[in-house]
């Protein structure tokens, strides 16, 4: 018996965890309670993937695939939501006009959602994987909806989210149409193509763009990244992108899987204009949380390169490239969250407001520094290593236009990431304007930080490590 | 193992300097200076040393480190040291100490983090000069920017934030350039042998010829370029020193505008041979551009540290015309340029902070008549001056005069126009002297002249550099192994004509 759900391991959890949740809140509200019980579904979770990647037992084989690669991506996904949810539980302190128990409830639910998606093998679990990832996630960018902006940015998410979905079901039903099957093996292997499929494929292929947020499907995201609290925003900008490049890796490397000249030619437009335009708008932004909401747009436009790299080097790069993106973009957040609090009427997220950081509080402008060189792809950080594979992989498979561009929209990123760095760095202007002002870091806040600053520069110096890691699982 | 403690004393210096500036503002200098002499005594004996000859590739090493460092990518560790890294290694821990010192009375805020970035910049710069790996270096040249950035743009002059981002942005965006012919370089080696590696003597081993050879080898040229500068990618320089605080320019013009001439030592012309012979004409033509461009608008400026930040683009041209002739004579000129611009210049450059501190501006129209205020520092100035312009018996004369001499025998018309290239350099020399010293004080100033930590240190450069001038026979017989390095056999076959001196 625990053989047979041994491979499933970490996505039972997550579902007994919803329900043990639920049943606590119903029993008695207690916040602490909630986030005590979430961290523990999350940490054993976690520590069940070595375990489950053992495991050999076709477990629901029609719908799921627990192999050692999406387990990987799961395992991401989960240490990615537990340090949001470290970082919300210090970030809804008490005071604010709305229960704050929920939060983590639809953490985990969206969590759930995302492992779902990356493990699915059928269109029917990638289906209901992204829509619970996607409804409970809208739940945690409206969660203070006292807040005007988290309000709106949440409805505006609801109806892009809403809108890709159908966008993606009727790419969904086109499929079944022509092949006859909902498994993503056998429609991958189908091979012949026929202008239904391709139709299907362009569908889905929209609703991935508007999951990954990649141009011209990015107009949501500055909008939702500011209005969203801190810790969701982070939550946003990551878990979405692990899970739907998760599938997208696993798909490509299904036998069958070949990337027509048209399909190349669409995603490597999509690159370029995602790396550009990211840089570019990002130029222009006062708000952190909008920049890098352009800035992520940009990356996942280097994540593209690798993609079409199509190669093991490439997609060695994907994976890092997500790993490292992980890391600093939680990292950017987490430093606006520690200095945020959900009972004020907006996050420090100006970049004015971050004047002086570095004569006030040294460590924090030291984190931000190493996580926005990290995303400038300059030594000793982590992005630097990361920047290196991709373009590794596109000198390899010979993209000249898409490494040329991503050499360009690089240098155009400097200039904003260089900006918040020379902001931090300049003299408060008066003792009163402290970013944050008296606000007190908890522990877990200090812990958190720690462990991004130590990986950013850790892997940085060393990748190695982390590259032998995930060769060991993403083989 | 010694050479890694090479980068470990520096980088744990500036470690150590940040947090013990909450101590005592006068702990980070302290720390710094004897991390800094600390380097220099670990540096010394290795002059004396032989690398064991099985670790090592072809060539007159004195010492080597290799250890695997992302061996997914067949990316080393590997550290090399021989007479011409020795050379700029010293220079660099030298000039290192000096700009502790020049720093001492200069830098009261944040002194712990100053001294930090000091040395990581200076650990930078070391790293660069060692690593033969080639990501290694990319690494290192990287590393080198960022604590610089810091120093230009929380410690420079009135604008030092646009100055400091757009000497990031060049040098960050050329080096961008040169990671591409990096990797194109490697993975076309990995093509033609089948492994992969950065390994510089692998990588030399396979030289890439025709057109694809000629573009990686520009990635590394334009790099160079930016960070040599040459015309006409020069435009952050002048900008970038007058913004800096003294150390910063120092450092800046008197290390890491060496490591573009290293670099194209070292990189730009060993593993792209006959690219690079392509590319002579036009590297020697933006040479002697640059010598008179520099010249002439040193000439025209009225910022004492804009006329001394032009005029090293003006010797940075020879530098450049030396290395592309390809020619023994003309690369020895060439390390003692690149030396004797680092003494001269930084203590150009801690001449004009001394008189910016004093005066509170950098206009020579307002200085003047400095020489009755101020003997001590006008006559240590002009004899800087003196010394960048080329003057007998001078560190940079000789540096210029085998520059020319050999680049004579390879490529005569550059030889002569870059030796025209010497009257301007005078001309603005001899200006800067009589605007800023003599003539009749606009005003009455009284202020202290050059105290004893400052003619000190200007006693100490200036010793060199006449030491330099008239025995520079030392240098060279270090440098001359180094020299020799860069012309393996192997390579030196599939040339057209090594031209030597004659």
């Amino acid at each position: 018996m625990i053989a047979t759900i041994q491979p499933a391991a970490p996505l039972l959890i997550l579902a007994l965890t919803v329900t043990i949740l639920l049943a606590a809140i119903a029993i008695k509200r207690s916040f602490a309670g909630s986030v005590a019980i979430t961290a523990l579904g999350l940490i054993a979770a976690v520590a069940s993937i070595p375990w489950a990647m053992h495991g050999n037992s076709p477990f629901m084989a029609s719908l799921f695939s627990f192999t050692p690669d999406s387990l990987g991506f799961a395992g991401l996904t989960l240490l990615a939501a537990l340090v949001t949810l470290v970082l919300a539980a210090d970030y809804l302190a008490p005071g604010i006009p709305v229960p704050r128990e929920e939060y983590p409830l639809l953490l985990l639910l969206s969590t759930l959602g995302a492992v779902a998606l990356i493990t699915s093998a059928s269109f029917i679990t990638l289906f209901l994987g992204m829509e619970t990832m996607s409804l409970a996630m809208i739940g945690m960018i409206a969660y203070p909806r006292f807040r005007p902006g988290a309000e709106e940015a949440g409805l505006k998410y609801l109806v892009l989210s809403g809108m890709s979905s159908a966008i993606v079901l009727f790419g969904i039903g086109l499929v079944e149409l022509a092949t006859g099957h909902l498994q993503l093996a056998t429609a991958v292997a189908t091979g012949t193509v026929s202008p239904i499929l391709l139709a299907a494929l362009a569908l889905i292929g929209v609703g991935a763009g508007f999951k990954l947020a990649v141009v011209p499907f990015h107009i949501w995201v500055p909008d939702v990244y500011a209005g969203a609290p801190a810790p969701t925003a982070g939550f946003v900008a990551v878990i979405p992108k692990i899970a739907v490049l998760a599938v997208i890796v696993r798909v490509m490397a299904m036998p069958g899987a070949t990337l027509s000249p048209a399909t190349v030619t669409a995603i490597s437009s999509v690159a370029i204009l995602s790396m550009l335009i990211g840089n570019l708008l990002a130029l222009m932004q006062e708000n952190i949380k909008r920049i890098m909401g352009y800035s992520s747009i940009a990356h996942l436009g280097y994540v593209l390169v690798a993609l079409l790299a199509a190669s093991a080097i490439g997609r060695a790069g994907v994976v890092f490239y997500l790993v490292t993106y992980t890391i600093t973009v939680i990292g950017a957040f987490a430093v606006i969250g520690v200095l945020s609090r959900a009972a004020a009427a907006r996050d420090l997220d100006q970049v004015a407001e971050f004047q002086g950081l570095f004569w006030e509080r040294p460590f924090l402008a030291t984190i931000m520094t190493l996580v926005l060189l990290s995303l400038a792809g300059i030594p000793p950080a982590i992005g630097f290593i990361a920047k290196m594979y991709i373009m590794a992989a596109g000198v390899n498979a010979d993209l000249r236009i898409l490494t040329g561009t991503l050499v360009v929209s690089s240098i155009i990123g400097l200039f904003y990431y260089l900006r918040i760095i020379l902001v931090m760095s300049q003299k408060p202007l008066e003792r009163a304007a402290i970013p944050g002002g008296t606000l007190a870091i908890p522990m877990t806040g200090w812990l958190a930080m720690s462990a991004v600053g130590a990986l950013i520069v850790g892997f940085g110096i060393d990748p190695e490590s982390l590259i032998a890691m995930l060769k060991l699982v993403f083989g | 193992m010694i050479l890694v403690w090479l980068l470990v004393v520096p980088f744990l210096g500036g470690l150590l300097a940040w947090p013990s500036g909450r101590v005592h503002p006068v702990l980070p200098r302290v720390i710094s200076f004897a991390a800094l002499l600390l380097e220099l005594g670990l540096l010394l004996p290795l002059l004396h040393g032989t690398a064991p000859a099985s670790l090592i590739a072809p060539g007159h090493w004195l010492a080597t480190f290799n250890a695997p460092w992302i061996p997914a990518f067949g990316i080393s560790f590997r550290l090399d040291l021989d007479g011409l890294s020795w050379l700029l290694i010293v220079l660099t821990v030298v000039i290192g100490l000096f700009s502790v010192v020049v720093s001492w009375r200069e830098i009261d805020e944040n002194v712990g983090f100053f001294h930090a970035n000091l040395m990581w910049s200076l650990a930078g710069s070391i790293g660069v000069f060692l690593a033969l790996d080639l990501f290694l270096f990319f690494f290192f040249w990287e590393v080198m920017l960022v604590p610089m950035y810091f120093v230009i743009a929380i410690w420079g002059h009135e604008n030092r934030r646009r100055a400091a981002i757009k000497f990031f942005l060049f040098t960050q965006g050329s080096g961008l350039l040169m990671l591409l012919s990096i990797l194109a370089l490697a993975f076309l080696h990995d093509q033609q042998t089948g492994t992969l590696t950065f390994d510089y003597f692998k990588l030399l081993e396979n030289q890439p010829t025709g057109t694809f050879g000629y573009l990686i080898m520009l990635g590394f040229f334009i790099a160079f370029l930016v960070k040599l500068p040459s015309f006409p990618v020069h435009t952050w320089l002048p900008e970038t020193h007058t913004e800096a605080p003294t150390a910063g320019s120092v450092i800046l013009a008197s290390i890491l505008l060496k490591t573009a001439a290293y670099g194209l030592l070292r990189f730009a012309v060993p593993l792209f041979v006959a690219a690079s012979h392509q590319i002579a004409p036009i590297a020697m033509g933006l040479g002697v551009i640059s010598i008179f461009y520099g010249a002439i608008l040193a000439y025209g400026q009225n910022d004492l540290k804009k006329l001394v930040a032009y005029s090293s683009i003006s010797h940075m041209g020879f530098v450049l015309v030396g290395i592309y002739t390809f020619n023994a004579i003309a690369w020895q000129g060439v390390v003692i340029l690149m030396i004797a611009h680092g003494i001269s210049t930084g203590a150009l450059f801690i001449t004009v902070g001394s008189i910016q501190k004093r005066l509170h501006t950098r206009d020579l129209g307002q200085m003047g008549g400095l020489w009755t205020d101020l003997p001590r520092l006008s006559s240590f100035g002009a004899f800087f001056i003196l010394a960048s312009m080329g003057l007998p018996g001078l560190g940079n004369f000789v540096g210029e005069f085998l520059i020319l001499r050999g680049a004579y025998a390879v490529a005569p018309t550059a030889a002569i126009i870059a030796a025209i290239g010497l009257i301007p350099a005078a001309l603005y020399s001899l200006i800067a002297i009589q605007r800023a010293f003599h003539g009749e004080a606009s005003t009455t100033r009284s202020f202290p002249d050059f105290g004893l930590r400052e003619t000190a240190m200007m006693l100490a450069l200036g010793a060199a550099i006449i030491a330099l001038g008239i025995y520079p026979q030392p240098v060279l017989n270090v440098a001359a192994p180094g020299l020799a390095n860069l012309t393996p056999t192997n390579t030196t076959a599939a040339l057209p004509v090594m031209r030597t001196g004659t």
